[in-house]
């Protein structure tokens, strides 16, 4: 009686613990355009995402941060990725959004071009970044491969590293 | 309240507070007795205070305190291994301490209390002798009082109750202590605590392994009560600590005989001390303690912070209040509105007095400490001196008053030591043989002064300049230069010291420079002023708080930047020619006074595109003991602002103290003035330069198509007909269907537009409010606004002026009409 108790709870352990896997297995990201390209980072690290509104420039910065906003009375960086990631800067469009990330209590927010979708993407389809960009400069944490396309995975992290 | 009885007050309430954390910590040590932080911080209790206790005179306390401290020293340097018998002994020694203080607290002294046998046994445990022999047991406990230890340990936290809830509290522990007992009673086989200390002797009797097991079996009690008690005082709600102001309600019976035994934890057995708190009211003969209640800091802060989102929603609502009124003008519900708005805003603003207020301490607080001080260098010194203090009940925020100690200690050390001369030297001057220094305290505005004076020898500018090249602080050239008040100000410099030799009292060169970072710290502004022979005054200008500030909002192209109201002195319009230059920096003359200048947008890096104006606004800054002119290009006016941090990202922008949410919405940097003036040091002047580009904007007109107007009405129709009349010319025409869009197509910055035909009555944003929002920004200066309207009442084209319009067209006009306004206000070259 015992052995086949033991043996239903170890099945339902597996079942359970398999579960898990599953879903660790997944990562959900969400994706969006700066320049040609598509990058995406992590759902989680993603405060919200806002039309763009205006914003205070802030003296002795490098260029790439285009100043402060006020997200219900915090004072937030805004950081434009084109210029962060050396691309020339575009007029912001209709399709423009900030997408506020935190990191801990690191919090800021960025401009993109534009947005695509949520992407549910499984770790197997996740490499490392490629080996000629140095590990610790890096901002990419992976590269996923989906059927058509490649998506940069970025370091929310290092986007939100002080680096002046 | 006379000085003596305040200074007990405050040693009562510091060692009060201390003795709180001390019992956490014991019971913290006996678990981890190798921990060095714990040792140092019972260590440092015992110590305080001892210090504090012996400058009071009381004998008896400060003899039981420093053995306790020798003992607790040795223990520190790991001379002495806490084992339990070590600890029983401290413990004891601590239950006496807290009785003396409770009797100090009720009687004014400390007598009556015997603490010898304590003393010995402290002393015998540091001389590592067995505590069982040379400490004949005493007798125990007289007689037991039905209130359990736990009574003690959680004493303080009866302060913040009210009577009937000390009762229920005493009736809880009443039954907790007879669960205790009882539970005691099952362990010892029906033993009743008496019996407990009876059987005591016994414990010589045990055998090794004996005394162990009842030792572990004893701290397995004391444990499981501790856990009771910690769990009990995390059930408690988190009720203001507001001990002593209620004093606890222990009335201590000394113990007859404190305990001996060896291995019992004092605390196993019940100490003699009594709840009464009926006697709580009488019994404080001895110095009555202010009403008051202490609460955490923190709480007042959070407080503090919630009020500052209010402030800045009171802002936003007076400016929505303004543009609505504005738009619907006579309206009747605009009454209405208009109380609200003022009601919220007046409310707001008490609440934050109020609030403020609650953080105020009187300054008396530092002041107090003076006195002796002084008493303490003039014998040093061998000088006579006389402390006056006035204003001592002047309150300032408590941040302030922590700040403001150490530059008063160093101010008041330098006047005792360089300011007031020898009796000799005093009386061959013609003066009284003892000097005076006065220490005094008022408001003034939003500020409180402090003012040291003394009537010593005052500071001589020649002799500082000197002092100063020779130590290689400032150059000749710059001597040259200095005003006698500037020359004052280099007293504050790191490294200056008058002083021949360096002295225990001064002479290092770095008090004075302590006082100006401080004060800075603080926002505030030194004043020197002195007369040789006559005495030096001080004046120490600091703002009353800190986390919500007047600013002054100032301009520049279209940025916006708030200064610290406390750091501006005055504000001046000047013209151009009245700006000089001298050595590539700009200098203007104010009155008597030479101040040099910096453009606010060589500060920040604000491109500047236009500059043409004859007329500058200056904003004269002032911080500790140095002025400087920021030149502004428009100024705002003031506003109540609340400091907000910038974050982890974006900390430490050279110049910038802070930003602040505007009425609108906008987020607004706050100058950090002391920053902003070493930056002005090194930046160089462009003041009265031209921009390049402010130049190429109006001459680069090569051909007609570098022309551009922009045409804004909702109306198709109109538009066309404008664009009809205007396309002869070959300009560049652009179209807009309202005052949003049209200020849209104008901030995207693609065109550099030259005029504008605004037509009055739109959807969304009319003509007058297009006109309004593009005056605001300086860059759009030059650009020419023409209303085409059918609106032809004389009130209509007051208002078109007032909002920056500069021809008035109405519907309907002739082509070449409206093609000659343009031409002549866009300045069209025909040659083109």
């Amino acid at each position: 009686m015992s052995e086949k108790l033991q043996q239903i709870i170890n099945k339902q352990n597996k079942t359970l613990s398999g579960d898990d896997v599953k879903i660790d297995e997944v990562i959900q990201l969400v994706g969006f355009i700066v320049g040609d390209e598509e990058f995406s980072v992590p759902i989680l690290s993603i405060q919200e995402i806002i039309k763009p509104i205006s914003w205070t420039r802030v003296p002795q910065t490098p260029e790439y941060i285009l100043g402060v906003f006020n997200l219900r009375g915090s004072v937030i960086p805004l950081i434009d990725l084109r210029s962060r990631f050396g691309l020339e800067t575009m007029k912001h469009t209709e399709e423009t959004r900030f997408i506020v990330m935190k990191n801990g209590d690191d919090v800021a927010g960025f401009v993109i071009d534009r947005l695509t979708e949520a992407i549910r993407l499984p770790k197997k389809d996740v490499g490392p970044a490629p080996d000629t960009i140095a590990e610790e400069e890096s901002m990419i944490d992976g590269v996923g491969k989906q059927a058509d396309r490649i998506i940069t995975i970025l370091k929310v992290g290092k986007l939100l590293e002080r680096n002046f | 309240m006379d000085e003596f009885q305040e200074i007990l007050q405050d040693f009562l309430v510091e060692s009060f507070e201390l003795i709180e954390q001390l019992d956490q910590d014991l019971v913290e040590l006996e678990s981890r007795p190798d921990d060095l932080d714990l040792l140092n911080r019972i260590f440092r209790v015992a110590h305080t205070i001892k210090g504090a206790s012996s400058f009071l005179n009381f004998d008896v306390l400060t003899h039981l305190t420093h053995h306790m401290e020798n003992l607790l020293n040795m223990a520190r340097h790991g001379d002495l291994v806490i084992d339990a018998n070590v600890m029983d002994v401290i413990l004891e020694s601590i239950d006496l301490m807290k009785a003396l203080l409770v009797r100090i607290r009720d009687s004014g002294e400390d007598s009556g209390l015997e603490v010898n046998p304590c003393v010995a046994r402290l002393d015998a445990v540091a001389n590592g002798t067995a505590l069982g022999e040379t400490v004949p047991s005493a007798t125990p406990a007289a007689a037991p009082v039905p209130e359990p230890v736990a009574a003690v340990e959680a004493e303080a936290d009866y302060s913040g109750m009210s009577e009937e809830e000390v009762e229920a509290e005493i009736e809880r522990l009443i039954a907790l202590r007879q669960a205790e007992d009882a539970a005691k009673r099952a362990a010892h086989g029906g033993q009743t605590v008496t019996a407990v200390q009876d059987e005591e002797p016994d414990y010589s009797g045990m055998s090794e392994e004996e005394v162990e097991a009842e030792i572990e079996r004893l701290i397995a009690v004391r444990q499981a009560e501790d856990a009771a008690k910690r769990s009990q005082k995390g059930h408690e709600p988190e009720a203001p600590k507001a001990e002593p102001a209620a004093p606890a309600p222990v009335a201590a019976t000394p113990p007859a005989a404190p305990k001996s035994e060896p291995a019992a934890p004092v605390r196993a057995a019940p100490a003699p001390k009594k709840v009464e708190p009926k006697d709580d009211g009488e019994n404080r003969g001895g110095s009555a303690v202010e009403q008051t209640i202490r609460v955490d800091v923190k709480r007042l802060d959070h407080l503090m912070n919630l009020i500052g989102e209010l402030v800045l929603g009171k802002n936003r609502l007076i400016k929505i209040n303004d543009d609505v009124e504005e738009r619907y003008e006579g309206e009747a519900f605009l009454e209405e509105l208009n109380q609200v708005v003022s009601i919220v805003s007046l409310v707001t603003t008490d609440l934050q007095i109020a609030v403020m207020k609650t953080r105020m301490l009187p300054i008396g607080k530092v002041f107090n400490k003076f006195p002796r001080m002084i008493r303490d260098l003039s014998r040093e010194l061998n000088k006579k001196i006389e402390l006056e203090i006035t204003g001592e009940e002047t309150e300032l925020d408590k941040s302030i008053v922590e700040e403001i100690g150490d530059p008063l200690v160093h101010i008041i050390r330098n006047s005792c030591d360089h300011g007031i001369e020898t009796p000799d030297i005093r009386l061959a001057s013609g003066k009284e043989e003892g000097g005076t220094i006065q220490l005094k305290a008022y408001h003034e505005g939003n500020h409180i002064v402090i003012q040291i004076i003394d009537d010593g020898k005052g500071l001589d500018a020649d002799m500082l300049k000197s002092k100063s090249i020779e130590k290689g602080i400032i150059t000749e050239k710059e001597a040259d230069l200095m005003s006698e008040k500037e020359a004052f100000g280099l007293i504050f410099r790191p490294g200056f010291s008058t002083a021949a030799q360096v002295t225990s009292v001064s002479g290092r060169g770095v008090g004075m420079d302590v006082v100006k970072t401080n004060i800075e710290k603080l926002n505030g502004m030194i004043d020197i002023d002195s007369e040789v022979g006559k005495g030096t005054s001080m004046k120490l200008k600091i703002p009353l708080t800190l986390a919500i500030i007047q600013a002054l909002l100032v301009g520049v192209q279209e940025e916006y930047y708030a200064i610290p109201l406390a750091s501006v002195l005055e504000t001046v319009r000047i013209s151009k020619d009245e700006i000089y230059t001298v050595e590539s920096r700009s200098v203007m003359r104010l009155r008597d006074e030479v101040l040099s200048l910096v453009h606010i947008g060589d500060i920040f890096e604000v491109e500047r595109v236009f500059d043409n104006s004859e007329h500058a606004y200056v904003v004269v800054l002032g911080l500790a003991e140095s002025k400087i002119g920021l030149i502004v290009d428009s100024l705002v006016g003031q506003e109540e602002i609340v400091i907000k941090s910038l974050g982890e990202y974006l900390k430490g922008i050279e110049g910038i103290a802070g930003a602040t949410i505007r009425g609108d919405g906008g987020v607004t940097f706050i100058v950090d003035v002391a920053a902003l003036m070493q930056m002005a040091k090194s930046v160089k002047s462009t003041v009265g330069q031209e921009s390049a580009e402010a130049k190429n904007r109006g001459g680069a007109k090569n051909s007609p198509t570098d022309y551009c107007v922009m045409i804004v009405d909702d109306s198709k129709t109109d538009r066309t007909i404008m664009r009809k009349a205007l396309e002869p010319m070959g300009i560049t025409l652009i179209e807009a269907n309202d005052g949003v869009e049209a200020l849209n197509i104008l901030k995207q910055g693609d065109h550099n537009f030259d005029g504008m035909l605004v037509d009055i009555e739109m959807p969304r944003m009319d003509g007058y409010t297009l006109a309004a929002e593009i005056k605001k920004y300086n860059k759009y200066k030059n650009l020419a606004l023409i209303a085409v309207t059918s609106r032809t009442g004389k009130a209509d084209r007051m208002r078109g002026v007032e909002s920056g319009m500069v021809e008035y067209i109405t519907k309907p006009y002739s082509p070449e009409y409206l093609m000659n306004v343009v031409k002549r206000n866009i300045k069209f070259n025909e040659g083109l």
